[in-house]
C-alpha cells in the first residue's frame, strides 16, 4: 500500500509540468556547463601546447645550426654535452641513422610508434625504463639531407596531468550539477504538486459537498498563500451570491406567489360563482391590476438583473447629472405636495459625468420615491449636486424622517429588503438594489450617512474627464 | 385617410399572441396581415404597403432586429414596432439603433400596444402645424406656451404645459404611461412607481378642477385620454 502511494506519487511528479520544466532547466544549463568547460579545457591545452611546442623549436632550430656548421660528429658532441648540462634535463634527444639506429642522445630508442613520422608528434615511453607507467612526451622529428633523423622532444607529463584533470572536474562537476538538479527538482516538483493537489483536494471537497470549504493557507505568505487566499475570497464571494440568489429566489417566490395565490383563490370563487355582469367585471379589472403589480416586481427584478450583468458603460456619454437630477426632483415636485413634503433642489448648475441617463434618472427618482416615502410628513426633502473638493461629481438626497438603524444599513440595498416598520408602505424592496446596481454599474459609490434626524444618501460618481470648471452659480429651487 | 393607412402587419410567432393582436386590432378598425415567420414577414413586408410594423424579436427562423433590418436596407420605411419578451435596456437601444420606431416589451397590455400603433400610424399622416391646439375649452397656445380653459388663464410649469401638449395632440386617443415618460421626460423604461400618476393628478387638477367637465380621462391600467364630451 505504502509502496503503491509511493509509486503514485513518483508518477504525479514525473508527470507534472514543474518537473517537465525543471528538466528543460536542467537540460539548458548543462549545455552551458558544457561548452563553458570544453571552452577553457579547448584554451588552456592549447596555450600550454603552444608553450611547449615554441620550447621545442627553438632547441630543433639551435641544433640544425649546429649539424650546418659541424655535421653528424658536431652533432653527436653537442647532444652528448646536452646529456651532462643540468639545464636541458627535462628535453629528450635522439640522433638516429637512416635505417633508426641510434646514433646519440638520451634516448636509447627511436620510437616504433614513429618510425617515418615528421613534425610535431605525442608519445608515450616508459617513465623509467622497465618501469609499467608511461610518460607523455612530445616531440619534433626532422630528417637531415644524408638521412639522419633528429628527434627533439619535451616532457609533456604536465600537460597531460592538466587536461586530465581538467577532464575529472569537468566529469564530476556535470554529474554533481545533474545529481543537485535533480534532487532539487523532485523536491520543488513535490512541494508544488503538494500545494496544487491541496487546492485540488478543497475543489473536490467543493464540487462534492458545498461551498463551506476553505483552501488551507500555510502562513508563508508567497505567492501560494497568495494564490489560496484569492480563491478563498472568490469562494466568499460566490458563497455570497449563491445566499443571496436563494434569498432572492424565496423572496420573488414569495413576493410572487401571495398575488397569484390571491389572484387565483378570487378566480376559483367566481368560477363556481353565478355569471354577474358587474361583480365579473371588476373583478376582472381588479385580476388585471394584481398582475400588473406582479409584472412590475418582475420587470423590476430583470431591470436589476440587467444592469448588473451589462457590460460595462456600452452606451454611455457624457451626462450633466445637475440637470438629471434636477429634473427628477420636479418629476416628484407633485408627489412631495401630496405628503406635503418640502422637497428642494441645491447645487450647481454643470457636474458632469459618464453615464447613461435613463439609469441615474432611475437611482436617483428611487432615492427622492423613499425619501418622500418613509419622510416625515410635512417633513424636508433637500436634493443636493455638487463637486466636492477631490473632483467627484456627488448627488445626495437627504430627509429628516425617523431614519435607519445603523445595524439595517447594510441590508436595505439587498433585493426585496424592507424594514418592519415599511411593510405597510408600497413599494416592493427593490429601490435601493436598483440603485446599488446603477451606481456599481458607474463605477460610483454609494454611502447612507446618519443626518440626525433622517437619512442622507450621497452617490459620489469618480470624477469625469470632462472639466467641470464653468460650475455656473448655484441655484436653488424648492416647492 | 388611405386605406394602406390602415393596415398593419403583424410578425408574430405564437398563434395564440398572434390571434389576441389580430382580434384588438381589428376590433379598431384596422386591416391585419399575420405572419409567422421571418421569410413570410419579408415576402409580405415588400409586397405590400403597411401602415405600421410590429414585429416580435423572437421568431423561429430569424431574428426579429433583422428582418426590419434588411426591409430598412431594401428601402421600406414603415414605422416598425418591435416586441420583445427579452428585457429593456441593451435591447431597447439596439432594437431602436437597428431602425426601429418604438419599443414594447411582453406582457403588454392591448390598449398600450393600440396607443403605440395609433402613435406611429399617425406619423405617416402629415404633421400639422398649428400655433393654437383646441380640446372643448381647453386652449393651449404653443407659441406663448400658456394654457386656458373657457378664456381663463392656467397656470402650468413647463413640464406640465408639454405634457398637456401631448396628451392634446393625441386627443381622443390613449397615452401609456411609459409613452409619457418617453416623449415628455425623454426616459426609456417603463416606469415601476406611480409618479407618472401623481404628475398627471396634478395637472388635471390645474386643468379639471371647477370647470363644466372633465377633459383628462384615466384609463385603467394604462394611462390618459383627453377627450372632450361630444
Amino acid at each position: 500500500m505504502a509502496l503503491g502511494t509511493a509509486s503514485v506519487r513518483l508518477v504525479e511528479t514525473l508527470r507534472s509540468s514543474t518537473f517537465k520544466l525543471a528538466l528543460i532547466a536542467i537540460g539548458l544549463f548543462g549545455a552551458i556547463v558544457l561548452t563553458l568547460f570544453s571552452y577553457v579545457y579547448w584554451s588552456t591545452t592549447s596555450y600550454v601546447t603552444g608553450r611547449l611546442d615554441s620550447a621545442i623549436a627553438a632547441e630543433q632550430l639551435a641544433l640544425h645550426k649546429t649539424y650546418d656548421r659541424e655535421g653528424r660528429g658536431g652533432l653527436m658532441t653537442a647532444l652528448q654535452q646536452r646529456a651532462t648540462d643540468e639545464r636541458f634535463q627535462d628535453n629528450l634527444y635522439l640522433l638516429a641513422d637512416p635505417s633508426y639506429s641510434f646514433l646519440a642522445g638520451n634516448l636509447k630508442a627511436w620510437p616504433p610508434d614513429l618510425v617515418g613520422s615528421e613534425g610535431l608528434q605525442n608519445f608515450r615511453v616508459p617513465s623509467k625504463p622497465g618501469a609499467s607507467d608511461q610518460s607523455m612526451l612530445r616531440a619534433a622529428l626532422n630528417t637531415f639531407p644524408n638521412g639522419d633523423h633528429l628527434l627533439v622532444g619535451k616532457d609533456a607529463d604536465d600537460l597531460d596531468a592538466f587536461k586530465g584533470s581538467i577532464e575529472t572536474a569537468f566529469i564530476w562537476g556535470i554529474a554533481l550539477i545533474f545529481v543537485l538538479a535533480s534532487v532539487a527538482t523532485v523536491l520543488v516538483t513535490r512541494r508544488t504538486v503538494g500545494r496544487i493537489e491541496a487546492i485540488n483536494v478543497t475543489s473536490r471537497a467543493i464540487m462534492q459537498s458545498g461551498l463551506d470549504k476553505r483552501i488551507p493557507l500555510r502562513g508563508t505568505n508567497d505567492e501560494w498563500d497568495h494564490v489560496a487566499e484569492n480563491l478563498n475570497s472568490m469562494l466568499d464571494r460566490i458563497e455570497t451570491l449563491m445566499q443571496e440568489v436563494k434569498q432572492v429566489t424565496d423572496n420573488v417566490a414569495h413576493d410572487l406567489r401571495t398575488p397569484l395565490a390571491r389572484i387565483r383563490g378570487r378566480l376559483e370563487k367566481a368560477y363556481h360563482r353565478k355569471r354577474d355582469g358587474e361583480a365579473d367585471q371588476e373583478l376582472i379589472a381588479d385580476t388585471i391590476a394584481n398582475l400588473d403589480g406582479v409584472l412590475r416586481i418582475f420587470s423590476s427584478l430583470t431591470r436589476i438583473a440587467q444592469i448588473e450583468a451589462k457590460a460595462q458603460q456600452v452606451a454611455f456619454r457624457t451626462v450633466n447629472i445637475a440637470e438629471i437630477t434636477r429634473e427628477t426632483v420636479e418629476l416628484y415636485d407633485a408627489a412631495a405636495e401630496e405628503k406635503g413634503t418640502h422637497l428642494s433642489f441645491v447645487g450647481d448648475q454643470h457636474v458632469c459625468v459618464t453615464g447613461d441617463r435613463d439609469l441615474i434618472f432611475d437611482a436617483v427618482a428611487n432615492l427622492i420615491d423613499n425619501a418622500i416615502k418613509h419622510g416625515r410628513l410635512a417633513g424636508h426633502v433637500t436634493v443636493e449636486v455638487a463637486e466636492n473638493s477631490e473632483g467627484a461629481a456627488v448627488i445626495s438626497v437627504t430627509d429628516d424622517g425617523p431614519g435607519i438603524p445603523a445595524t439595517e444599513h447594510q441590508n436595505v440595498f439587498k433585493r426585496f429588503y424592507r424594514l418592519e416598520r415599511s411593510r405597510r408602505t408600497v413599494g416592493n424592496g427593490l429601490g435601493l438594489s436598483l440603485v446599488a446596481a446603477v451606481v456599481r454599474l458607474h463605477g460610483a459609490r454609494i454611502e447612507m450617512l446618519d443626518n440626525l434626524p433622517g437619512l442622507r444618501f450621497r452617490l459620489l460618481f469618480p470624477a469625469s474627464v470632462v472639466s467641470n470648471s464653468q460650475t455656473g452659480k448655484r441655484e436653488t429651487i424648492a416647492s | 385617410m388611405a386605406a394602406g393607412h390602415r393596415h398593419i402587419l403583424v410578425v408574430e410567432d405564437d398563434h395564440e399572441t398572434a390571434g389576441q393582436l389580430v382580434e384588438s386590432l381589428t376590433m379598431n378598425g384596422y386591416q391585419v396581415n399575420v405572419a409567422a415567420n421571418g421569410s413570410d414577414a419579408m415576402n409580405l413586408g415588400l409586397s405590400s404597403t403597411f401602415a405600421v410594423i410590429t414585429i416580435d424579436r423572437m421568431l423561429p427562423d430569424i431574428d426579429g432586429i433583422e428582418v426590419m433590418r434588411s426591409l430598412r436596407e431594401r428601402g421600406i420605411v414603415t414605422p416598425v414596432l418591435i416586441i420583445s419578451a427579452l428585457g429593456e435596456i441593451d435591447d431597447r437601444v439596439r432594437g431602436l439603433r437597428a431602425g426601429g420606431d418604438d419599443y414594447l416589451t411582453k406582457p403588454f397590455s392591448f390598449v398600450e400596444l393600440l396607443a403605440r400603433v395609433e402613435a406611429l400610424a399617425r406619423r405617416s399622416d402629415t404633421v400639422i402645424k398649428e400655433t393654437v391646439l383646441r380640446v372643448g375649452d381647453l386652449e393651449l397656445d404653443l407659441v406663448s406656451r400658456t394654457a386656458s380653459r373657457h378664456g381663463r388663464d392656467i397656470s402650468l410649469l413647463p413640464r406640465e404645459f408639454q405634457l398637456l401638449e401631448y396628451l392634446v395632440r393625441n386627443e381622443g386617443r390613449v397615452v401609456s404611461r411609459a409613452m409619457l415618460l418617453q416623449h415628455v421626460w425623454d426616459l426609456h423604461f417603463d416606469p415601476t412607481t406611480n409618479i407618472i400618476d401623481v404628475y398627471v393628478g396634478r395637472v388635471r387638477r390645474k386643468v379639471d378642477d371647477r370647470q363644466y367637465y372633465p377633459l383628462i380621462h384615466t384609463v385603467r391600467g394604462v394611462g390618459y385620454c383627453v377627450r372632450a364630451p361630444s
